[in-house]
């Protein structure tokens, strides 16, 4: 029962669907912590990102416009954030909870202003699911890879460019040593506060990415609160991935599987509908506590940056 | 330190220029201490924490209440609960305010009501979907959702039955997408079931919850899960999640059932029907009742005798010998020779 389960597969297109918003503002998340900044608003930067996505495609009815308009005001967000957090030196961890219950109201609240109780208009353009010719026509993998919405081949591309961009390049060795010991990095030359926003910033447009995902590429409408925790979850699926994007897709496939997975156990056998609803996120404490040996996280990690200390 | 204070500023403004322009169409907005008519009848609506723009019985709470503004003249406030500590505390504020009538909107306010309600005797009252006795200011509008799921439960089984419908998978599945495992939804499901089998009783139901309501996107893989495994007809009593129910049903082309309000502008050609649950005519006959000094205290049923409950009129692609069968059922609801239980089949919700 449980094998043919696996050997379905849209399970494995359900898996990757659903790893998709945890991957991307876990990506996000890397960006930012590796830089040296202490990052939770990813919540609710994806629900500024959904917002916005669907508002500006519905202001000029593209998609992919809307995508842009999504990922530019999840970059203000970040901005705001980055500005707080990097050159004020506040607390990161309470500003970035700060973000999530504000982003969660201002979206609602503009929901309504803009658009009123009935929703977003149901003629809202979404974001195109592309068929590789060929590689749909393959049995199994078909149906997993060969179907997916464009923001999923975006994301796979963006977890190589982004172990490249870290830990191949210049600029990314350099985001990662103000992360590590910024006292070294600034005496080295580098601008310690330039390359703290640049990683906000990065990790706010990949969130925000994620949420427009949400929002444009599985759907075309926003919903109050629609990122619903994942924002949370691609927390843990960060931390678990060592900070590193492999890492963090990985994690996000593993939440995504599970996920996907406690959909398809409902309904078969006699387990109760509430545990199997409990996996992601017992999955998520699991891999919390250390299931996977100990991840280290930057040096820097939550320390604001002065100077002349 | 100046050129990102100067960023900051840019991006506030930003935000609010976007804020002011505006696109597609404005709904309705609550209104408060409107000047209408008749001043001296005042009504409150108190929403649980849902809020107005759940598609479901907030919204359509609020869309009874801006009736009897329209129709009666009666003076409106609405607000929104952020959270569930607010209930007590927003009753409390109409019935000090003098308001003739409080309308709390979900079960989640059955405490609260509760306790406001024998501070106040004096106000009259009304929940919606929860049922508080003994107190005789206090109206319960119940819903007999089992019986318009039973019916769109007869619609999906005579569809499956049924041949030359287009897009139809030929499975003899059908799928049901619960937000969760409780008696507002299960009720409907419970009706669902025993409705589909009916009609056959060899169909396959497939039922899964997805543990929330604001959650499109888990609903639409549900749902996409769900017509994989063959099922052609999908219904969801899952709130803002079934958006994206209704999205996997347009997306692959097969057919869904809305609920508690008609969903069809969702997607017009695959939302066959819809579930209806009279939410807003709940609340605008009891707002009329008790403007015309005939508040009943007690349990108020709406049902398909009384129009309470009901199905939207099913889109073409719903053969008429369908629709005929519907409507039998429904007759014979009515008049009691067939009785739905609220009760889940063995075997379902568990």
């Amino acid at each position: 029962m449980f094998w043919h389960i696996l050997a379905q597969p849209e399970l494995w297109a359900a898996t990757l669907a659903m790893a998709t918003p945890l991957a991307l503002p876990a990506l996000g998340g890397t960006f930012s912590e590796r830089s040296g900044v202490v990052n939770i608003a990813m919540e609710g930067i994806m629900l500024i990102g959904a917002f916005f996505g669907v508002y500006a495609a519905c202001l000029t009815h593209s998609a992919w416009l809307g995508m842009l308009g999504g990922i530019i005001m999840g970059a203000v967000m970040s901005l705001i954030f980055a500005w707080v957090t990097v050159s004020i030196g506040a607390d990161q961890v309470v500003v970035g909870m700060g973000v999530n219950i504000f982003a969660a109201g201002l979206t609602t609240f503009l929901l309504n202003m803009i658009f009123g109780y009935g929703g977003t208009p149901t003629s809202t353009p979404h974001l195109p699911n592309i068929h590789i010719p060929g590689l749909s026509q393959v049995p199994f993998i078909g149906p997993v890879l060969g179907q997916q919405n464009v923001v999923v081949y975006i994301m796979l591309l963006a977890v190589i460019a982004s172990h490249y961009f870290l830990f191949h390049t210049n600029l990314g060795l350099r985001l990662r040593a103000v992360g590590e010991n910024p006292q070294a990095a600034d005496t080295a030359g580098i601008n310690v506060w330039n390359m703290r926003y640049l990683g906000v910033i990065i990790g706010g447009m990949l969130s925000s990415l994620g949420g427009v995902y949400l929002s444009l590429g599985l759907l075309n409408s926003f919903e109050p609160n629609m990122s619903s925790g994942r924002g949370y979850i691609a927390l843990a699926a960060m931390i678990f991935g060592k900070w590193t994007p492999f890492g963090s897709l990985g994690a996000a496939l593993l939440f995504g599987f599970s996920t996907a997975l406690s959909m398809y156990l409902q309904g078969t056998g006699n387990i109760s509908t509430n545990i199997i609803q409990m996996l992601p996120y017992a999955l998520t404490i699991l891999a919390l506590v250390g299931l996977v040996g100990r991840s280290t996280e930057p040096a820097a990690d939550g320390i604001p940056y002065e100077p002349n200390k | 330190m100046k050129r990102s204070r100067l960023f900051g500023a840019l991006a506030v403004v930003l935000i609010l220029t976007l804020a002011l322009a505006g696109c597609g169409n404005t709904g309705t907005t609550p209104n408060t201490g409107d000047t209408a008519k008749k001043p001296d009848f005042k009504v409150a609506l108190v929403t649980d924490v849902g809020g107005l723009n759940d598609h479901s019985f907030n919204y359509l709470a609020n869309k009874g209440l801006e009736k009897a503004k329209a129709d009666l003249g009666v003076q409106t406030a609405v607000v929104e609960s952020k959270q569930m500590t607010d209930y007590e505390s927003n009753l409390t504020k109409f019935a000090q305010e003098k308001y003739n009538l409080v309308i709390a909107v979900g079960f989640l306010m059955h405490d609260a009501v509760a306790k406001v309600a024998k501070q106040f005797p004096d106000t009259k009252f009304m929940i919606i979907d929860s049922e508080i006795k003994d107190q005789p200011n206090v109206s319960s509008a119940l819903f007999n959702t089992e019986q318009c799921g039973y019916l769109v439960g007869v619609m999906a089984g005579a569809m499956e039955t049924s041949t030359g419908i287009p897009n139809m998978l030929g499975k003899n599945t059908v799928g049901v997408v619960g937000g969760m495992a409780i008696p507002p939804v299960n009720d409907y499901i419970a009706g669902f079931i025993q409705g589909a089998k009916s009609v056959d009783s060899n169909i396959n139901i497939i039922v899964k919850y997805t543990g929330k309501f604001d959650d499109p996107a888990g609903g639409k893989t549900t749902a996409l899960t769900m017509i994989g495994q063959g099922a052609d007809i999908v219904f969801h009593v899952a709130g803002g999640t079934g958006n994206g129910v209704i999205d996997a049903a347009k997306e692959k082309k097969v057919y869904a059932i809305g609920v508690d309000a008609d969903q069809n502008y969702l997607a017009p050609d695959n939302v066959i029907t819809s579930a209806l649950k009279g939410v807003d005519t709940a609340t605008y006959s009891i707002i009329k009742a008790t403007k015309d000094n005939q508040f009943k205290s007690g349990d108020v049923f709406f049902n398909l005798a009384n129009d309470g409950v009901g199905f939207a009129k099913p889109i073409k692609a719903v053969p008429d010998p369908v629709v005929a069968k519907v409507n039998e059922a429904a007759k014979k609801i009515k008049d009691g020779s067939i009785k739905v239980s609220n009760e889940m089949p063995a075997g379902y919700g568990k």
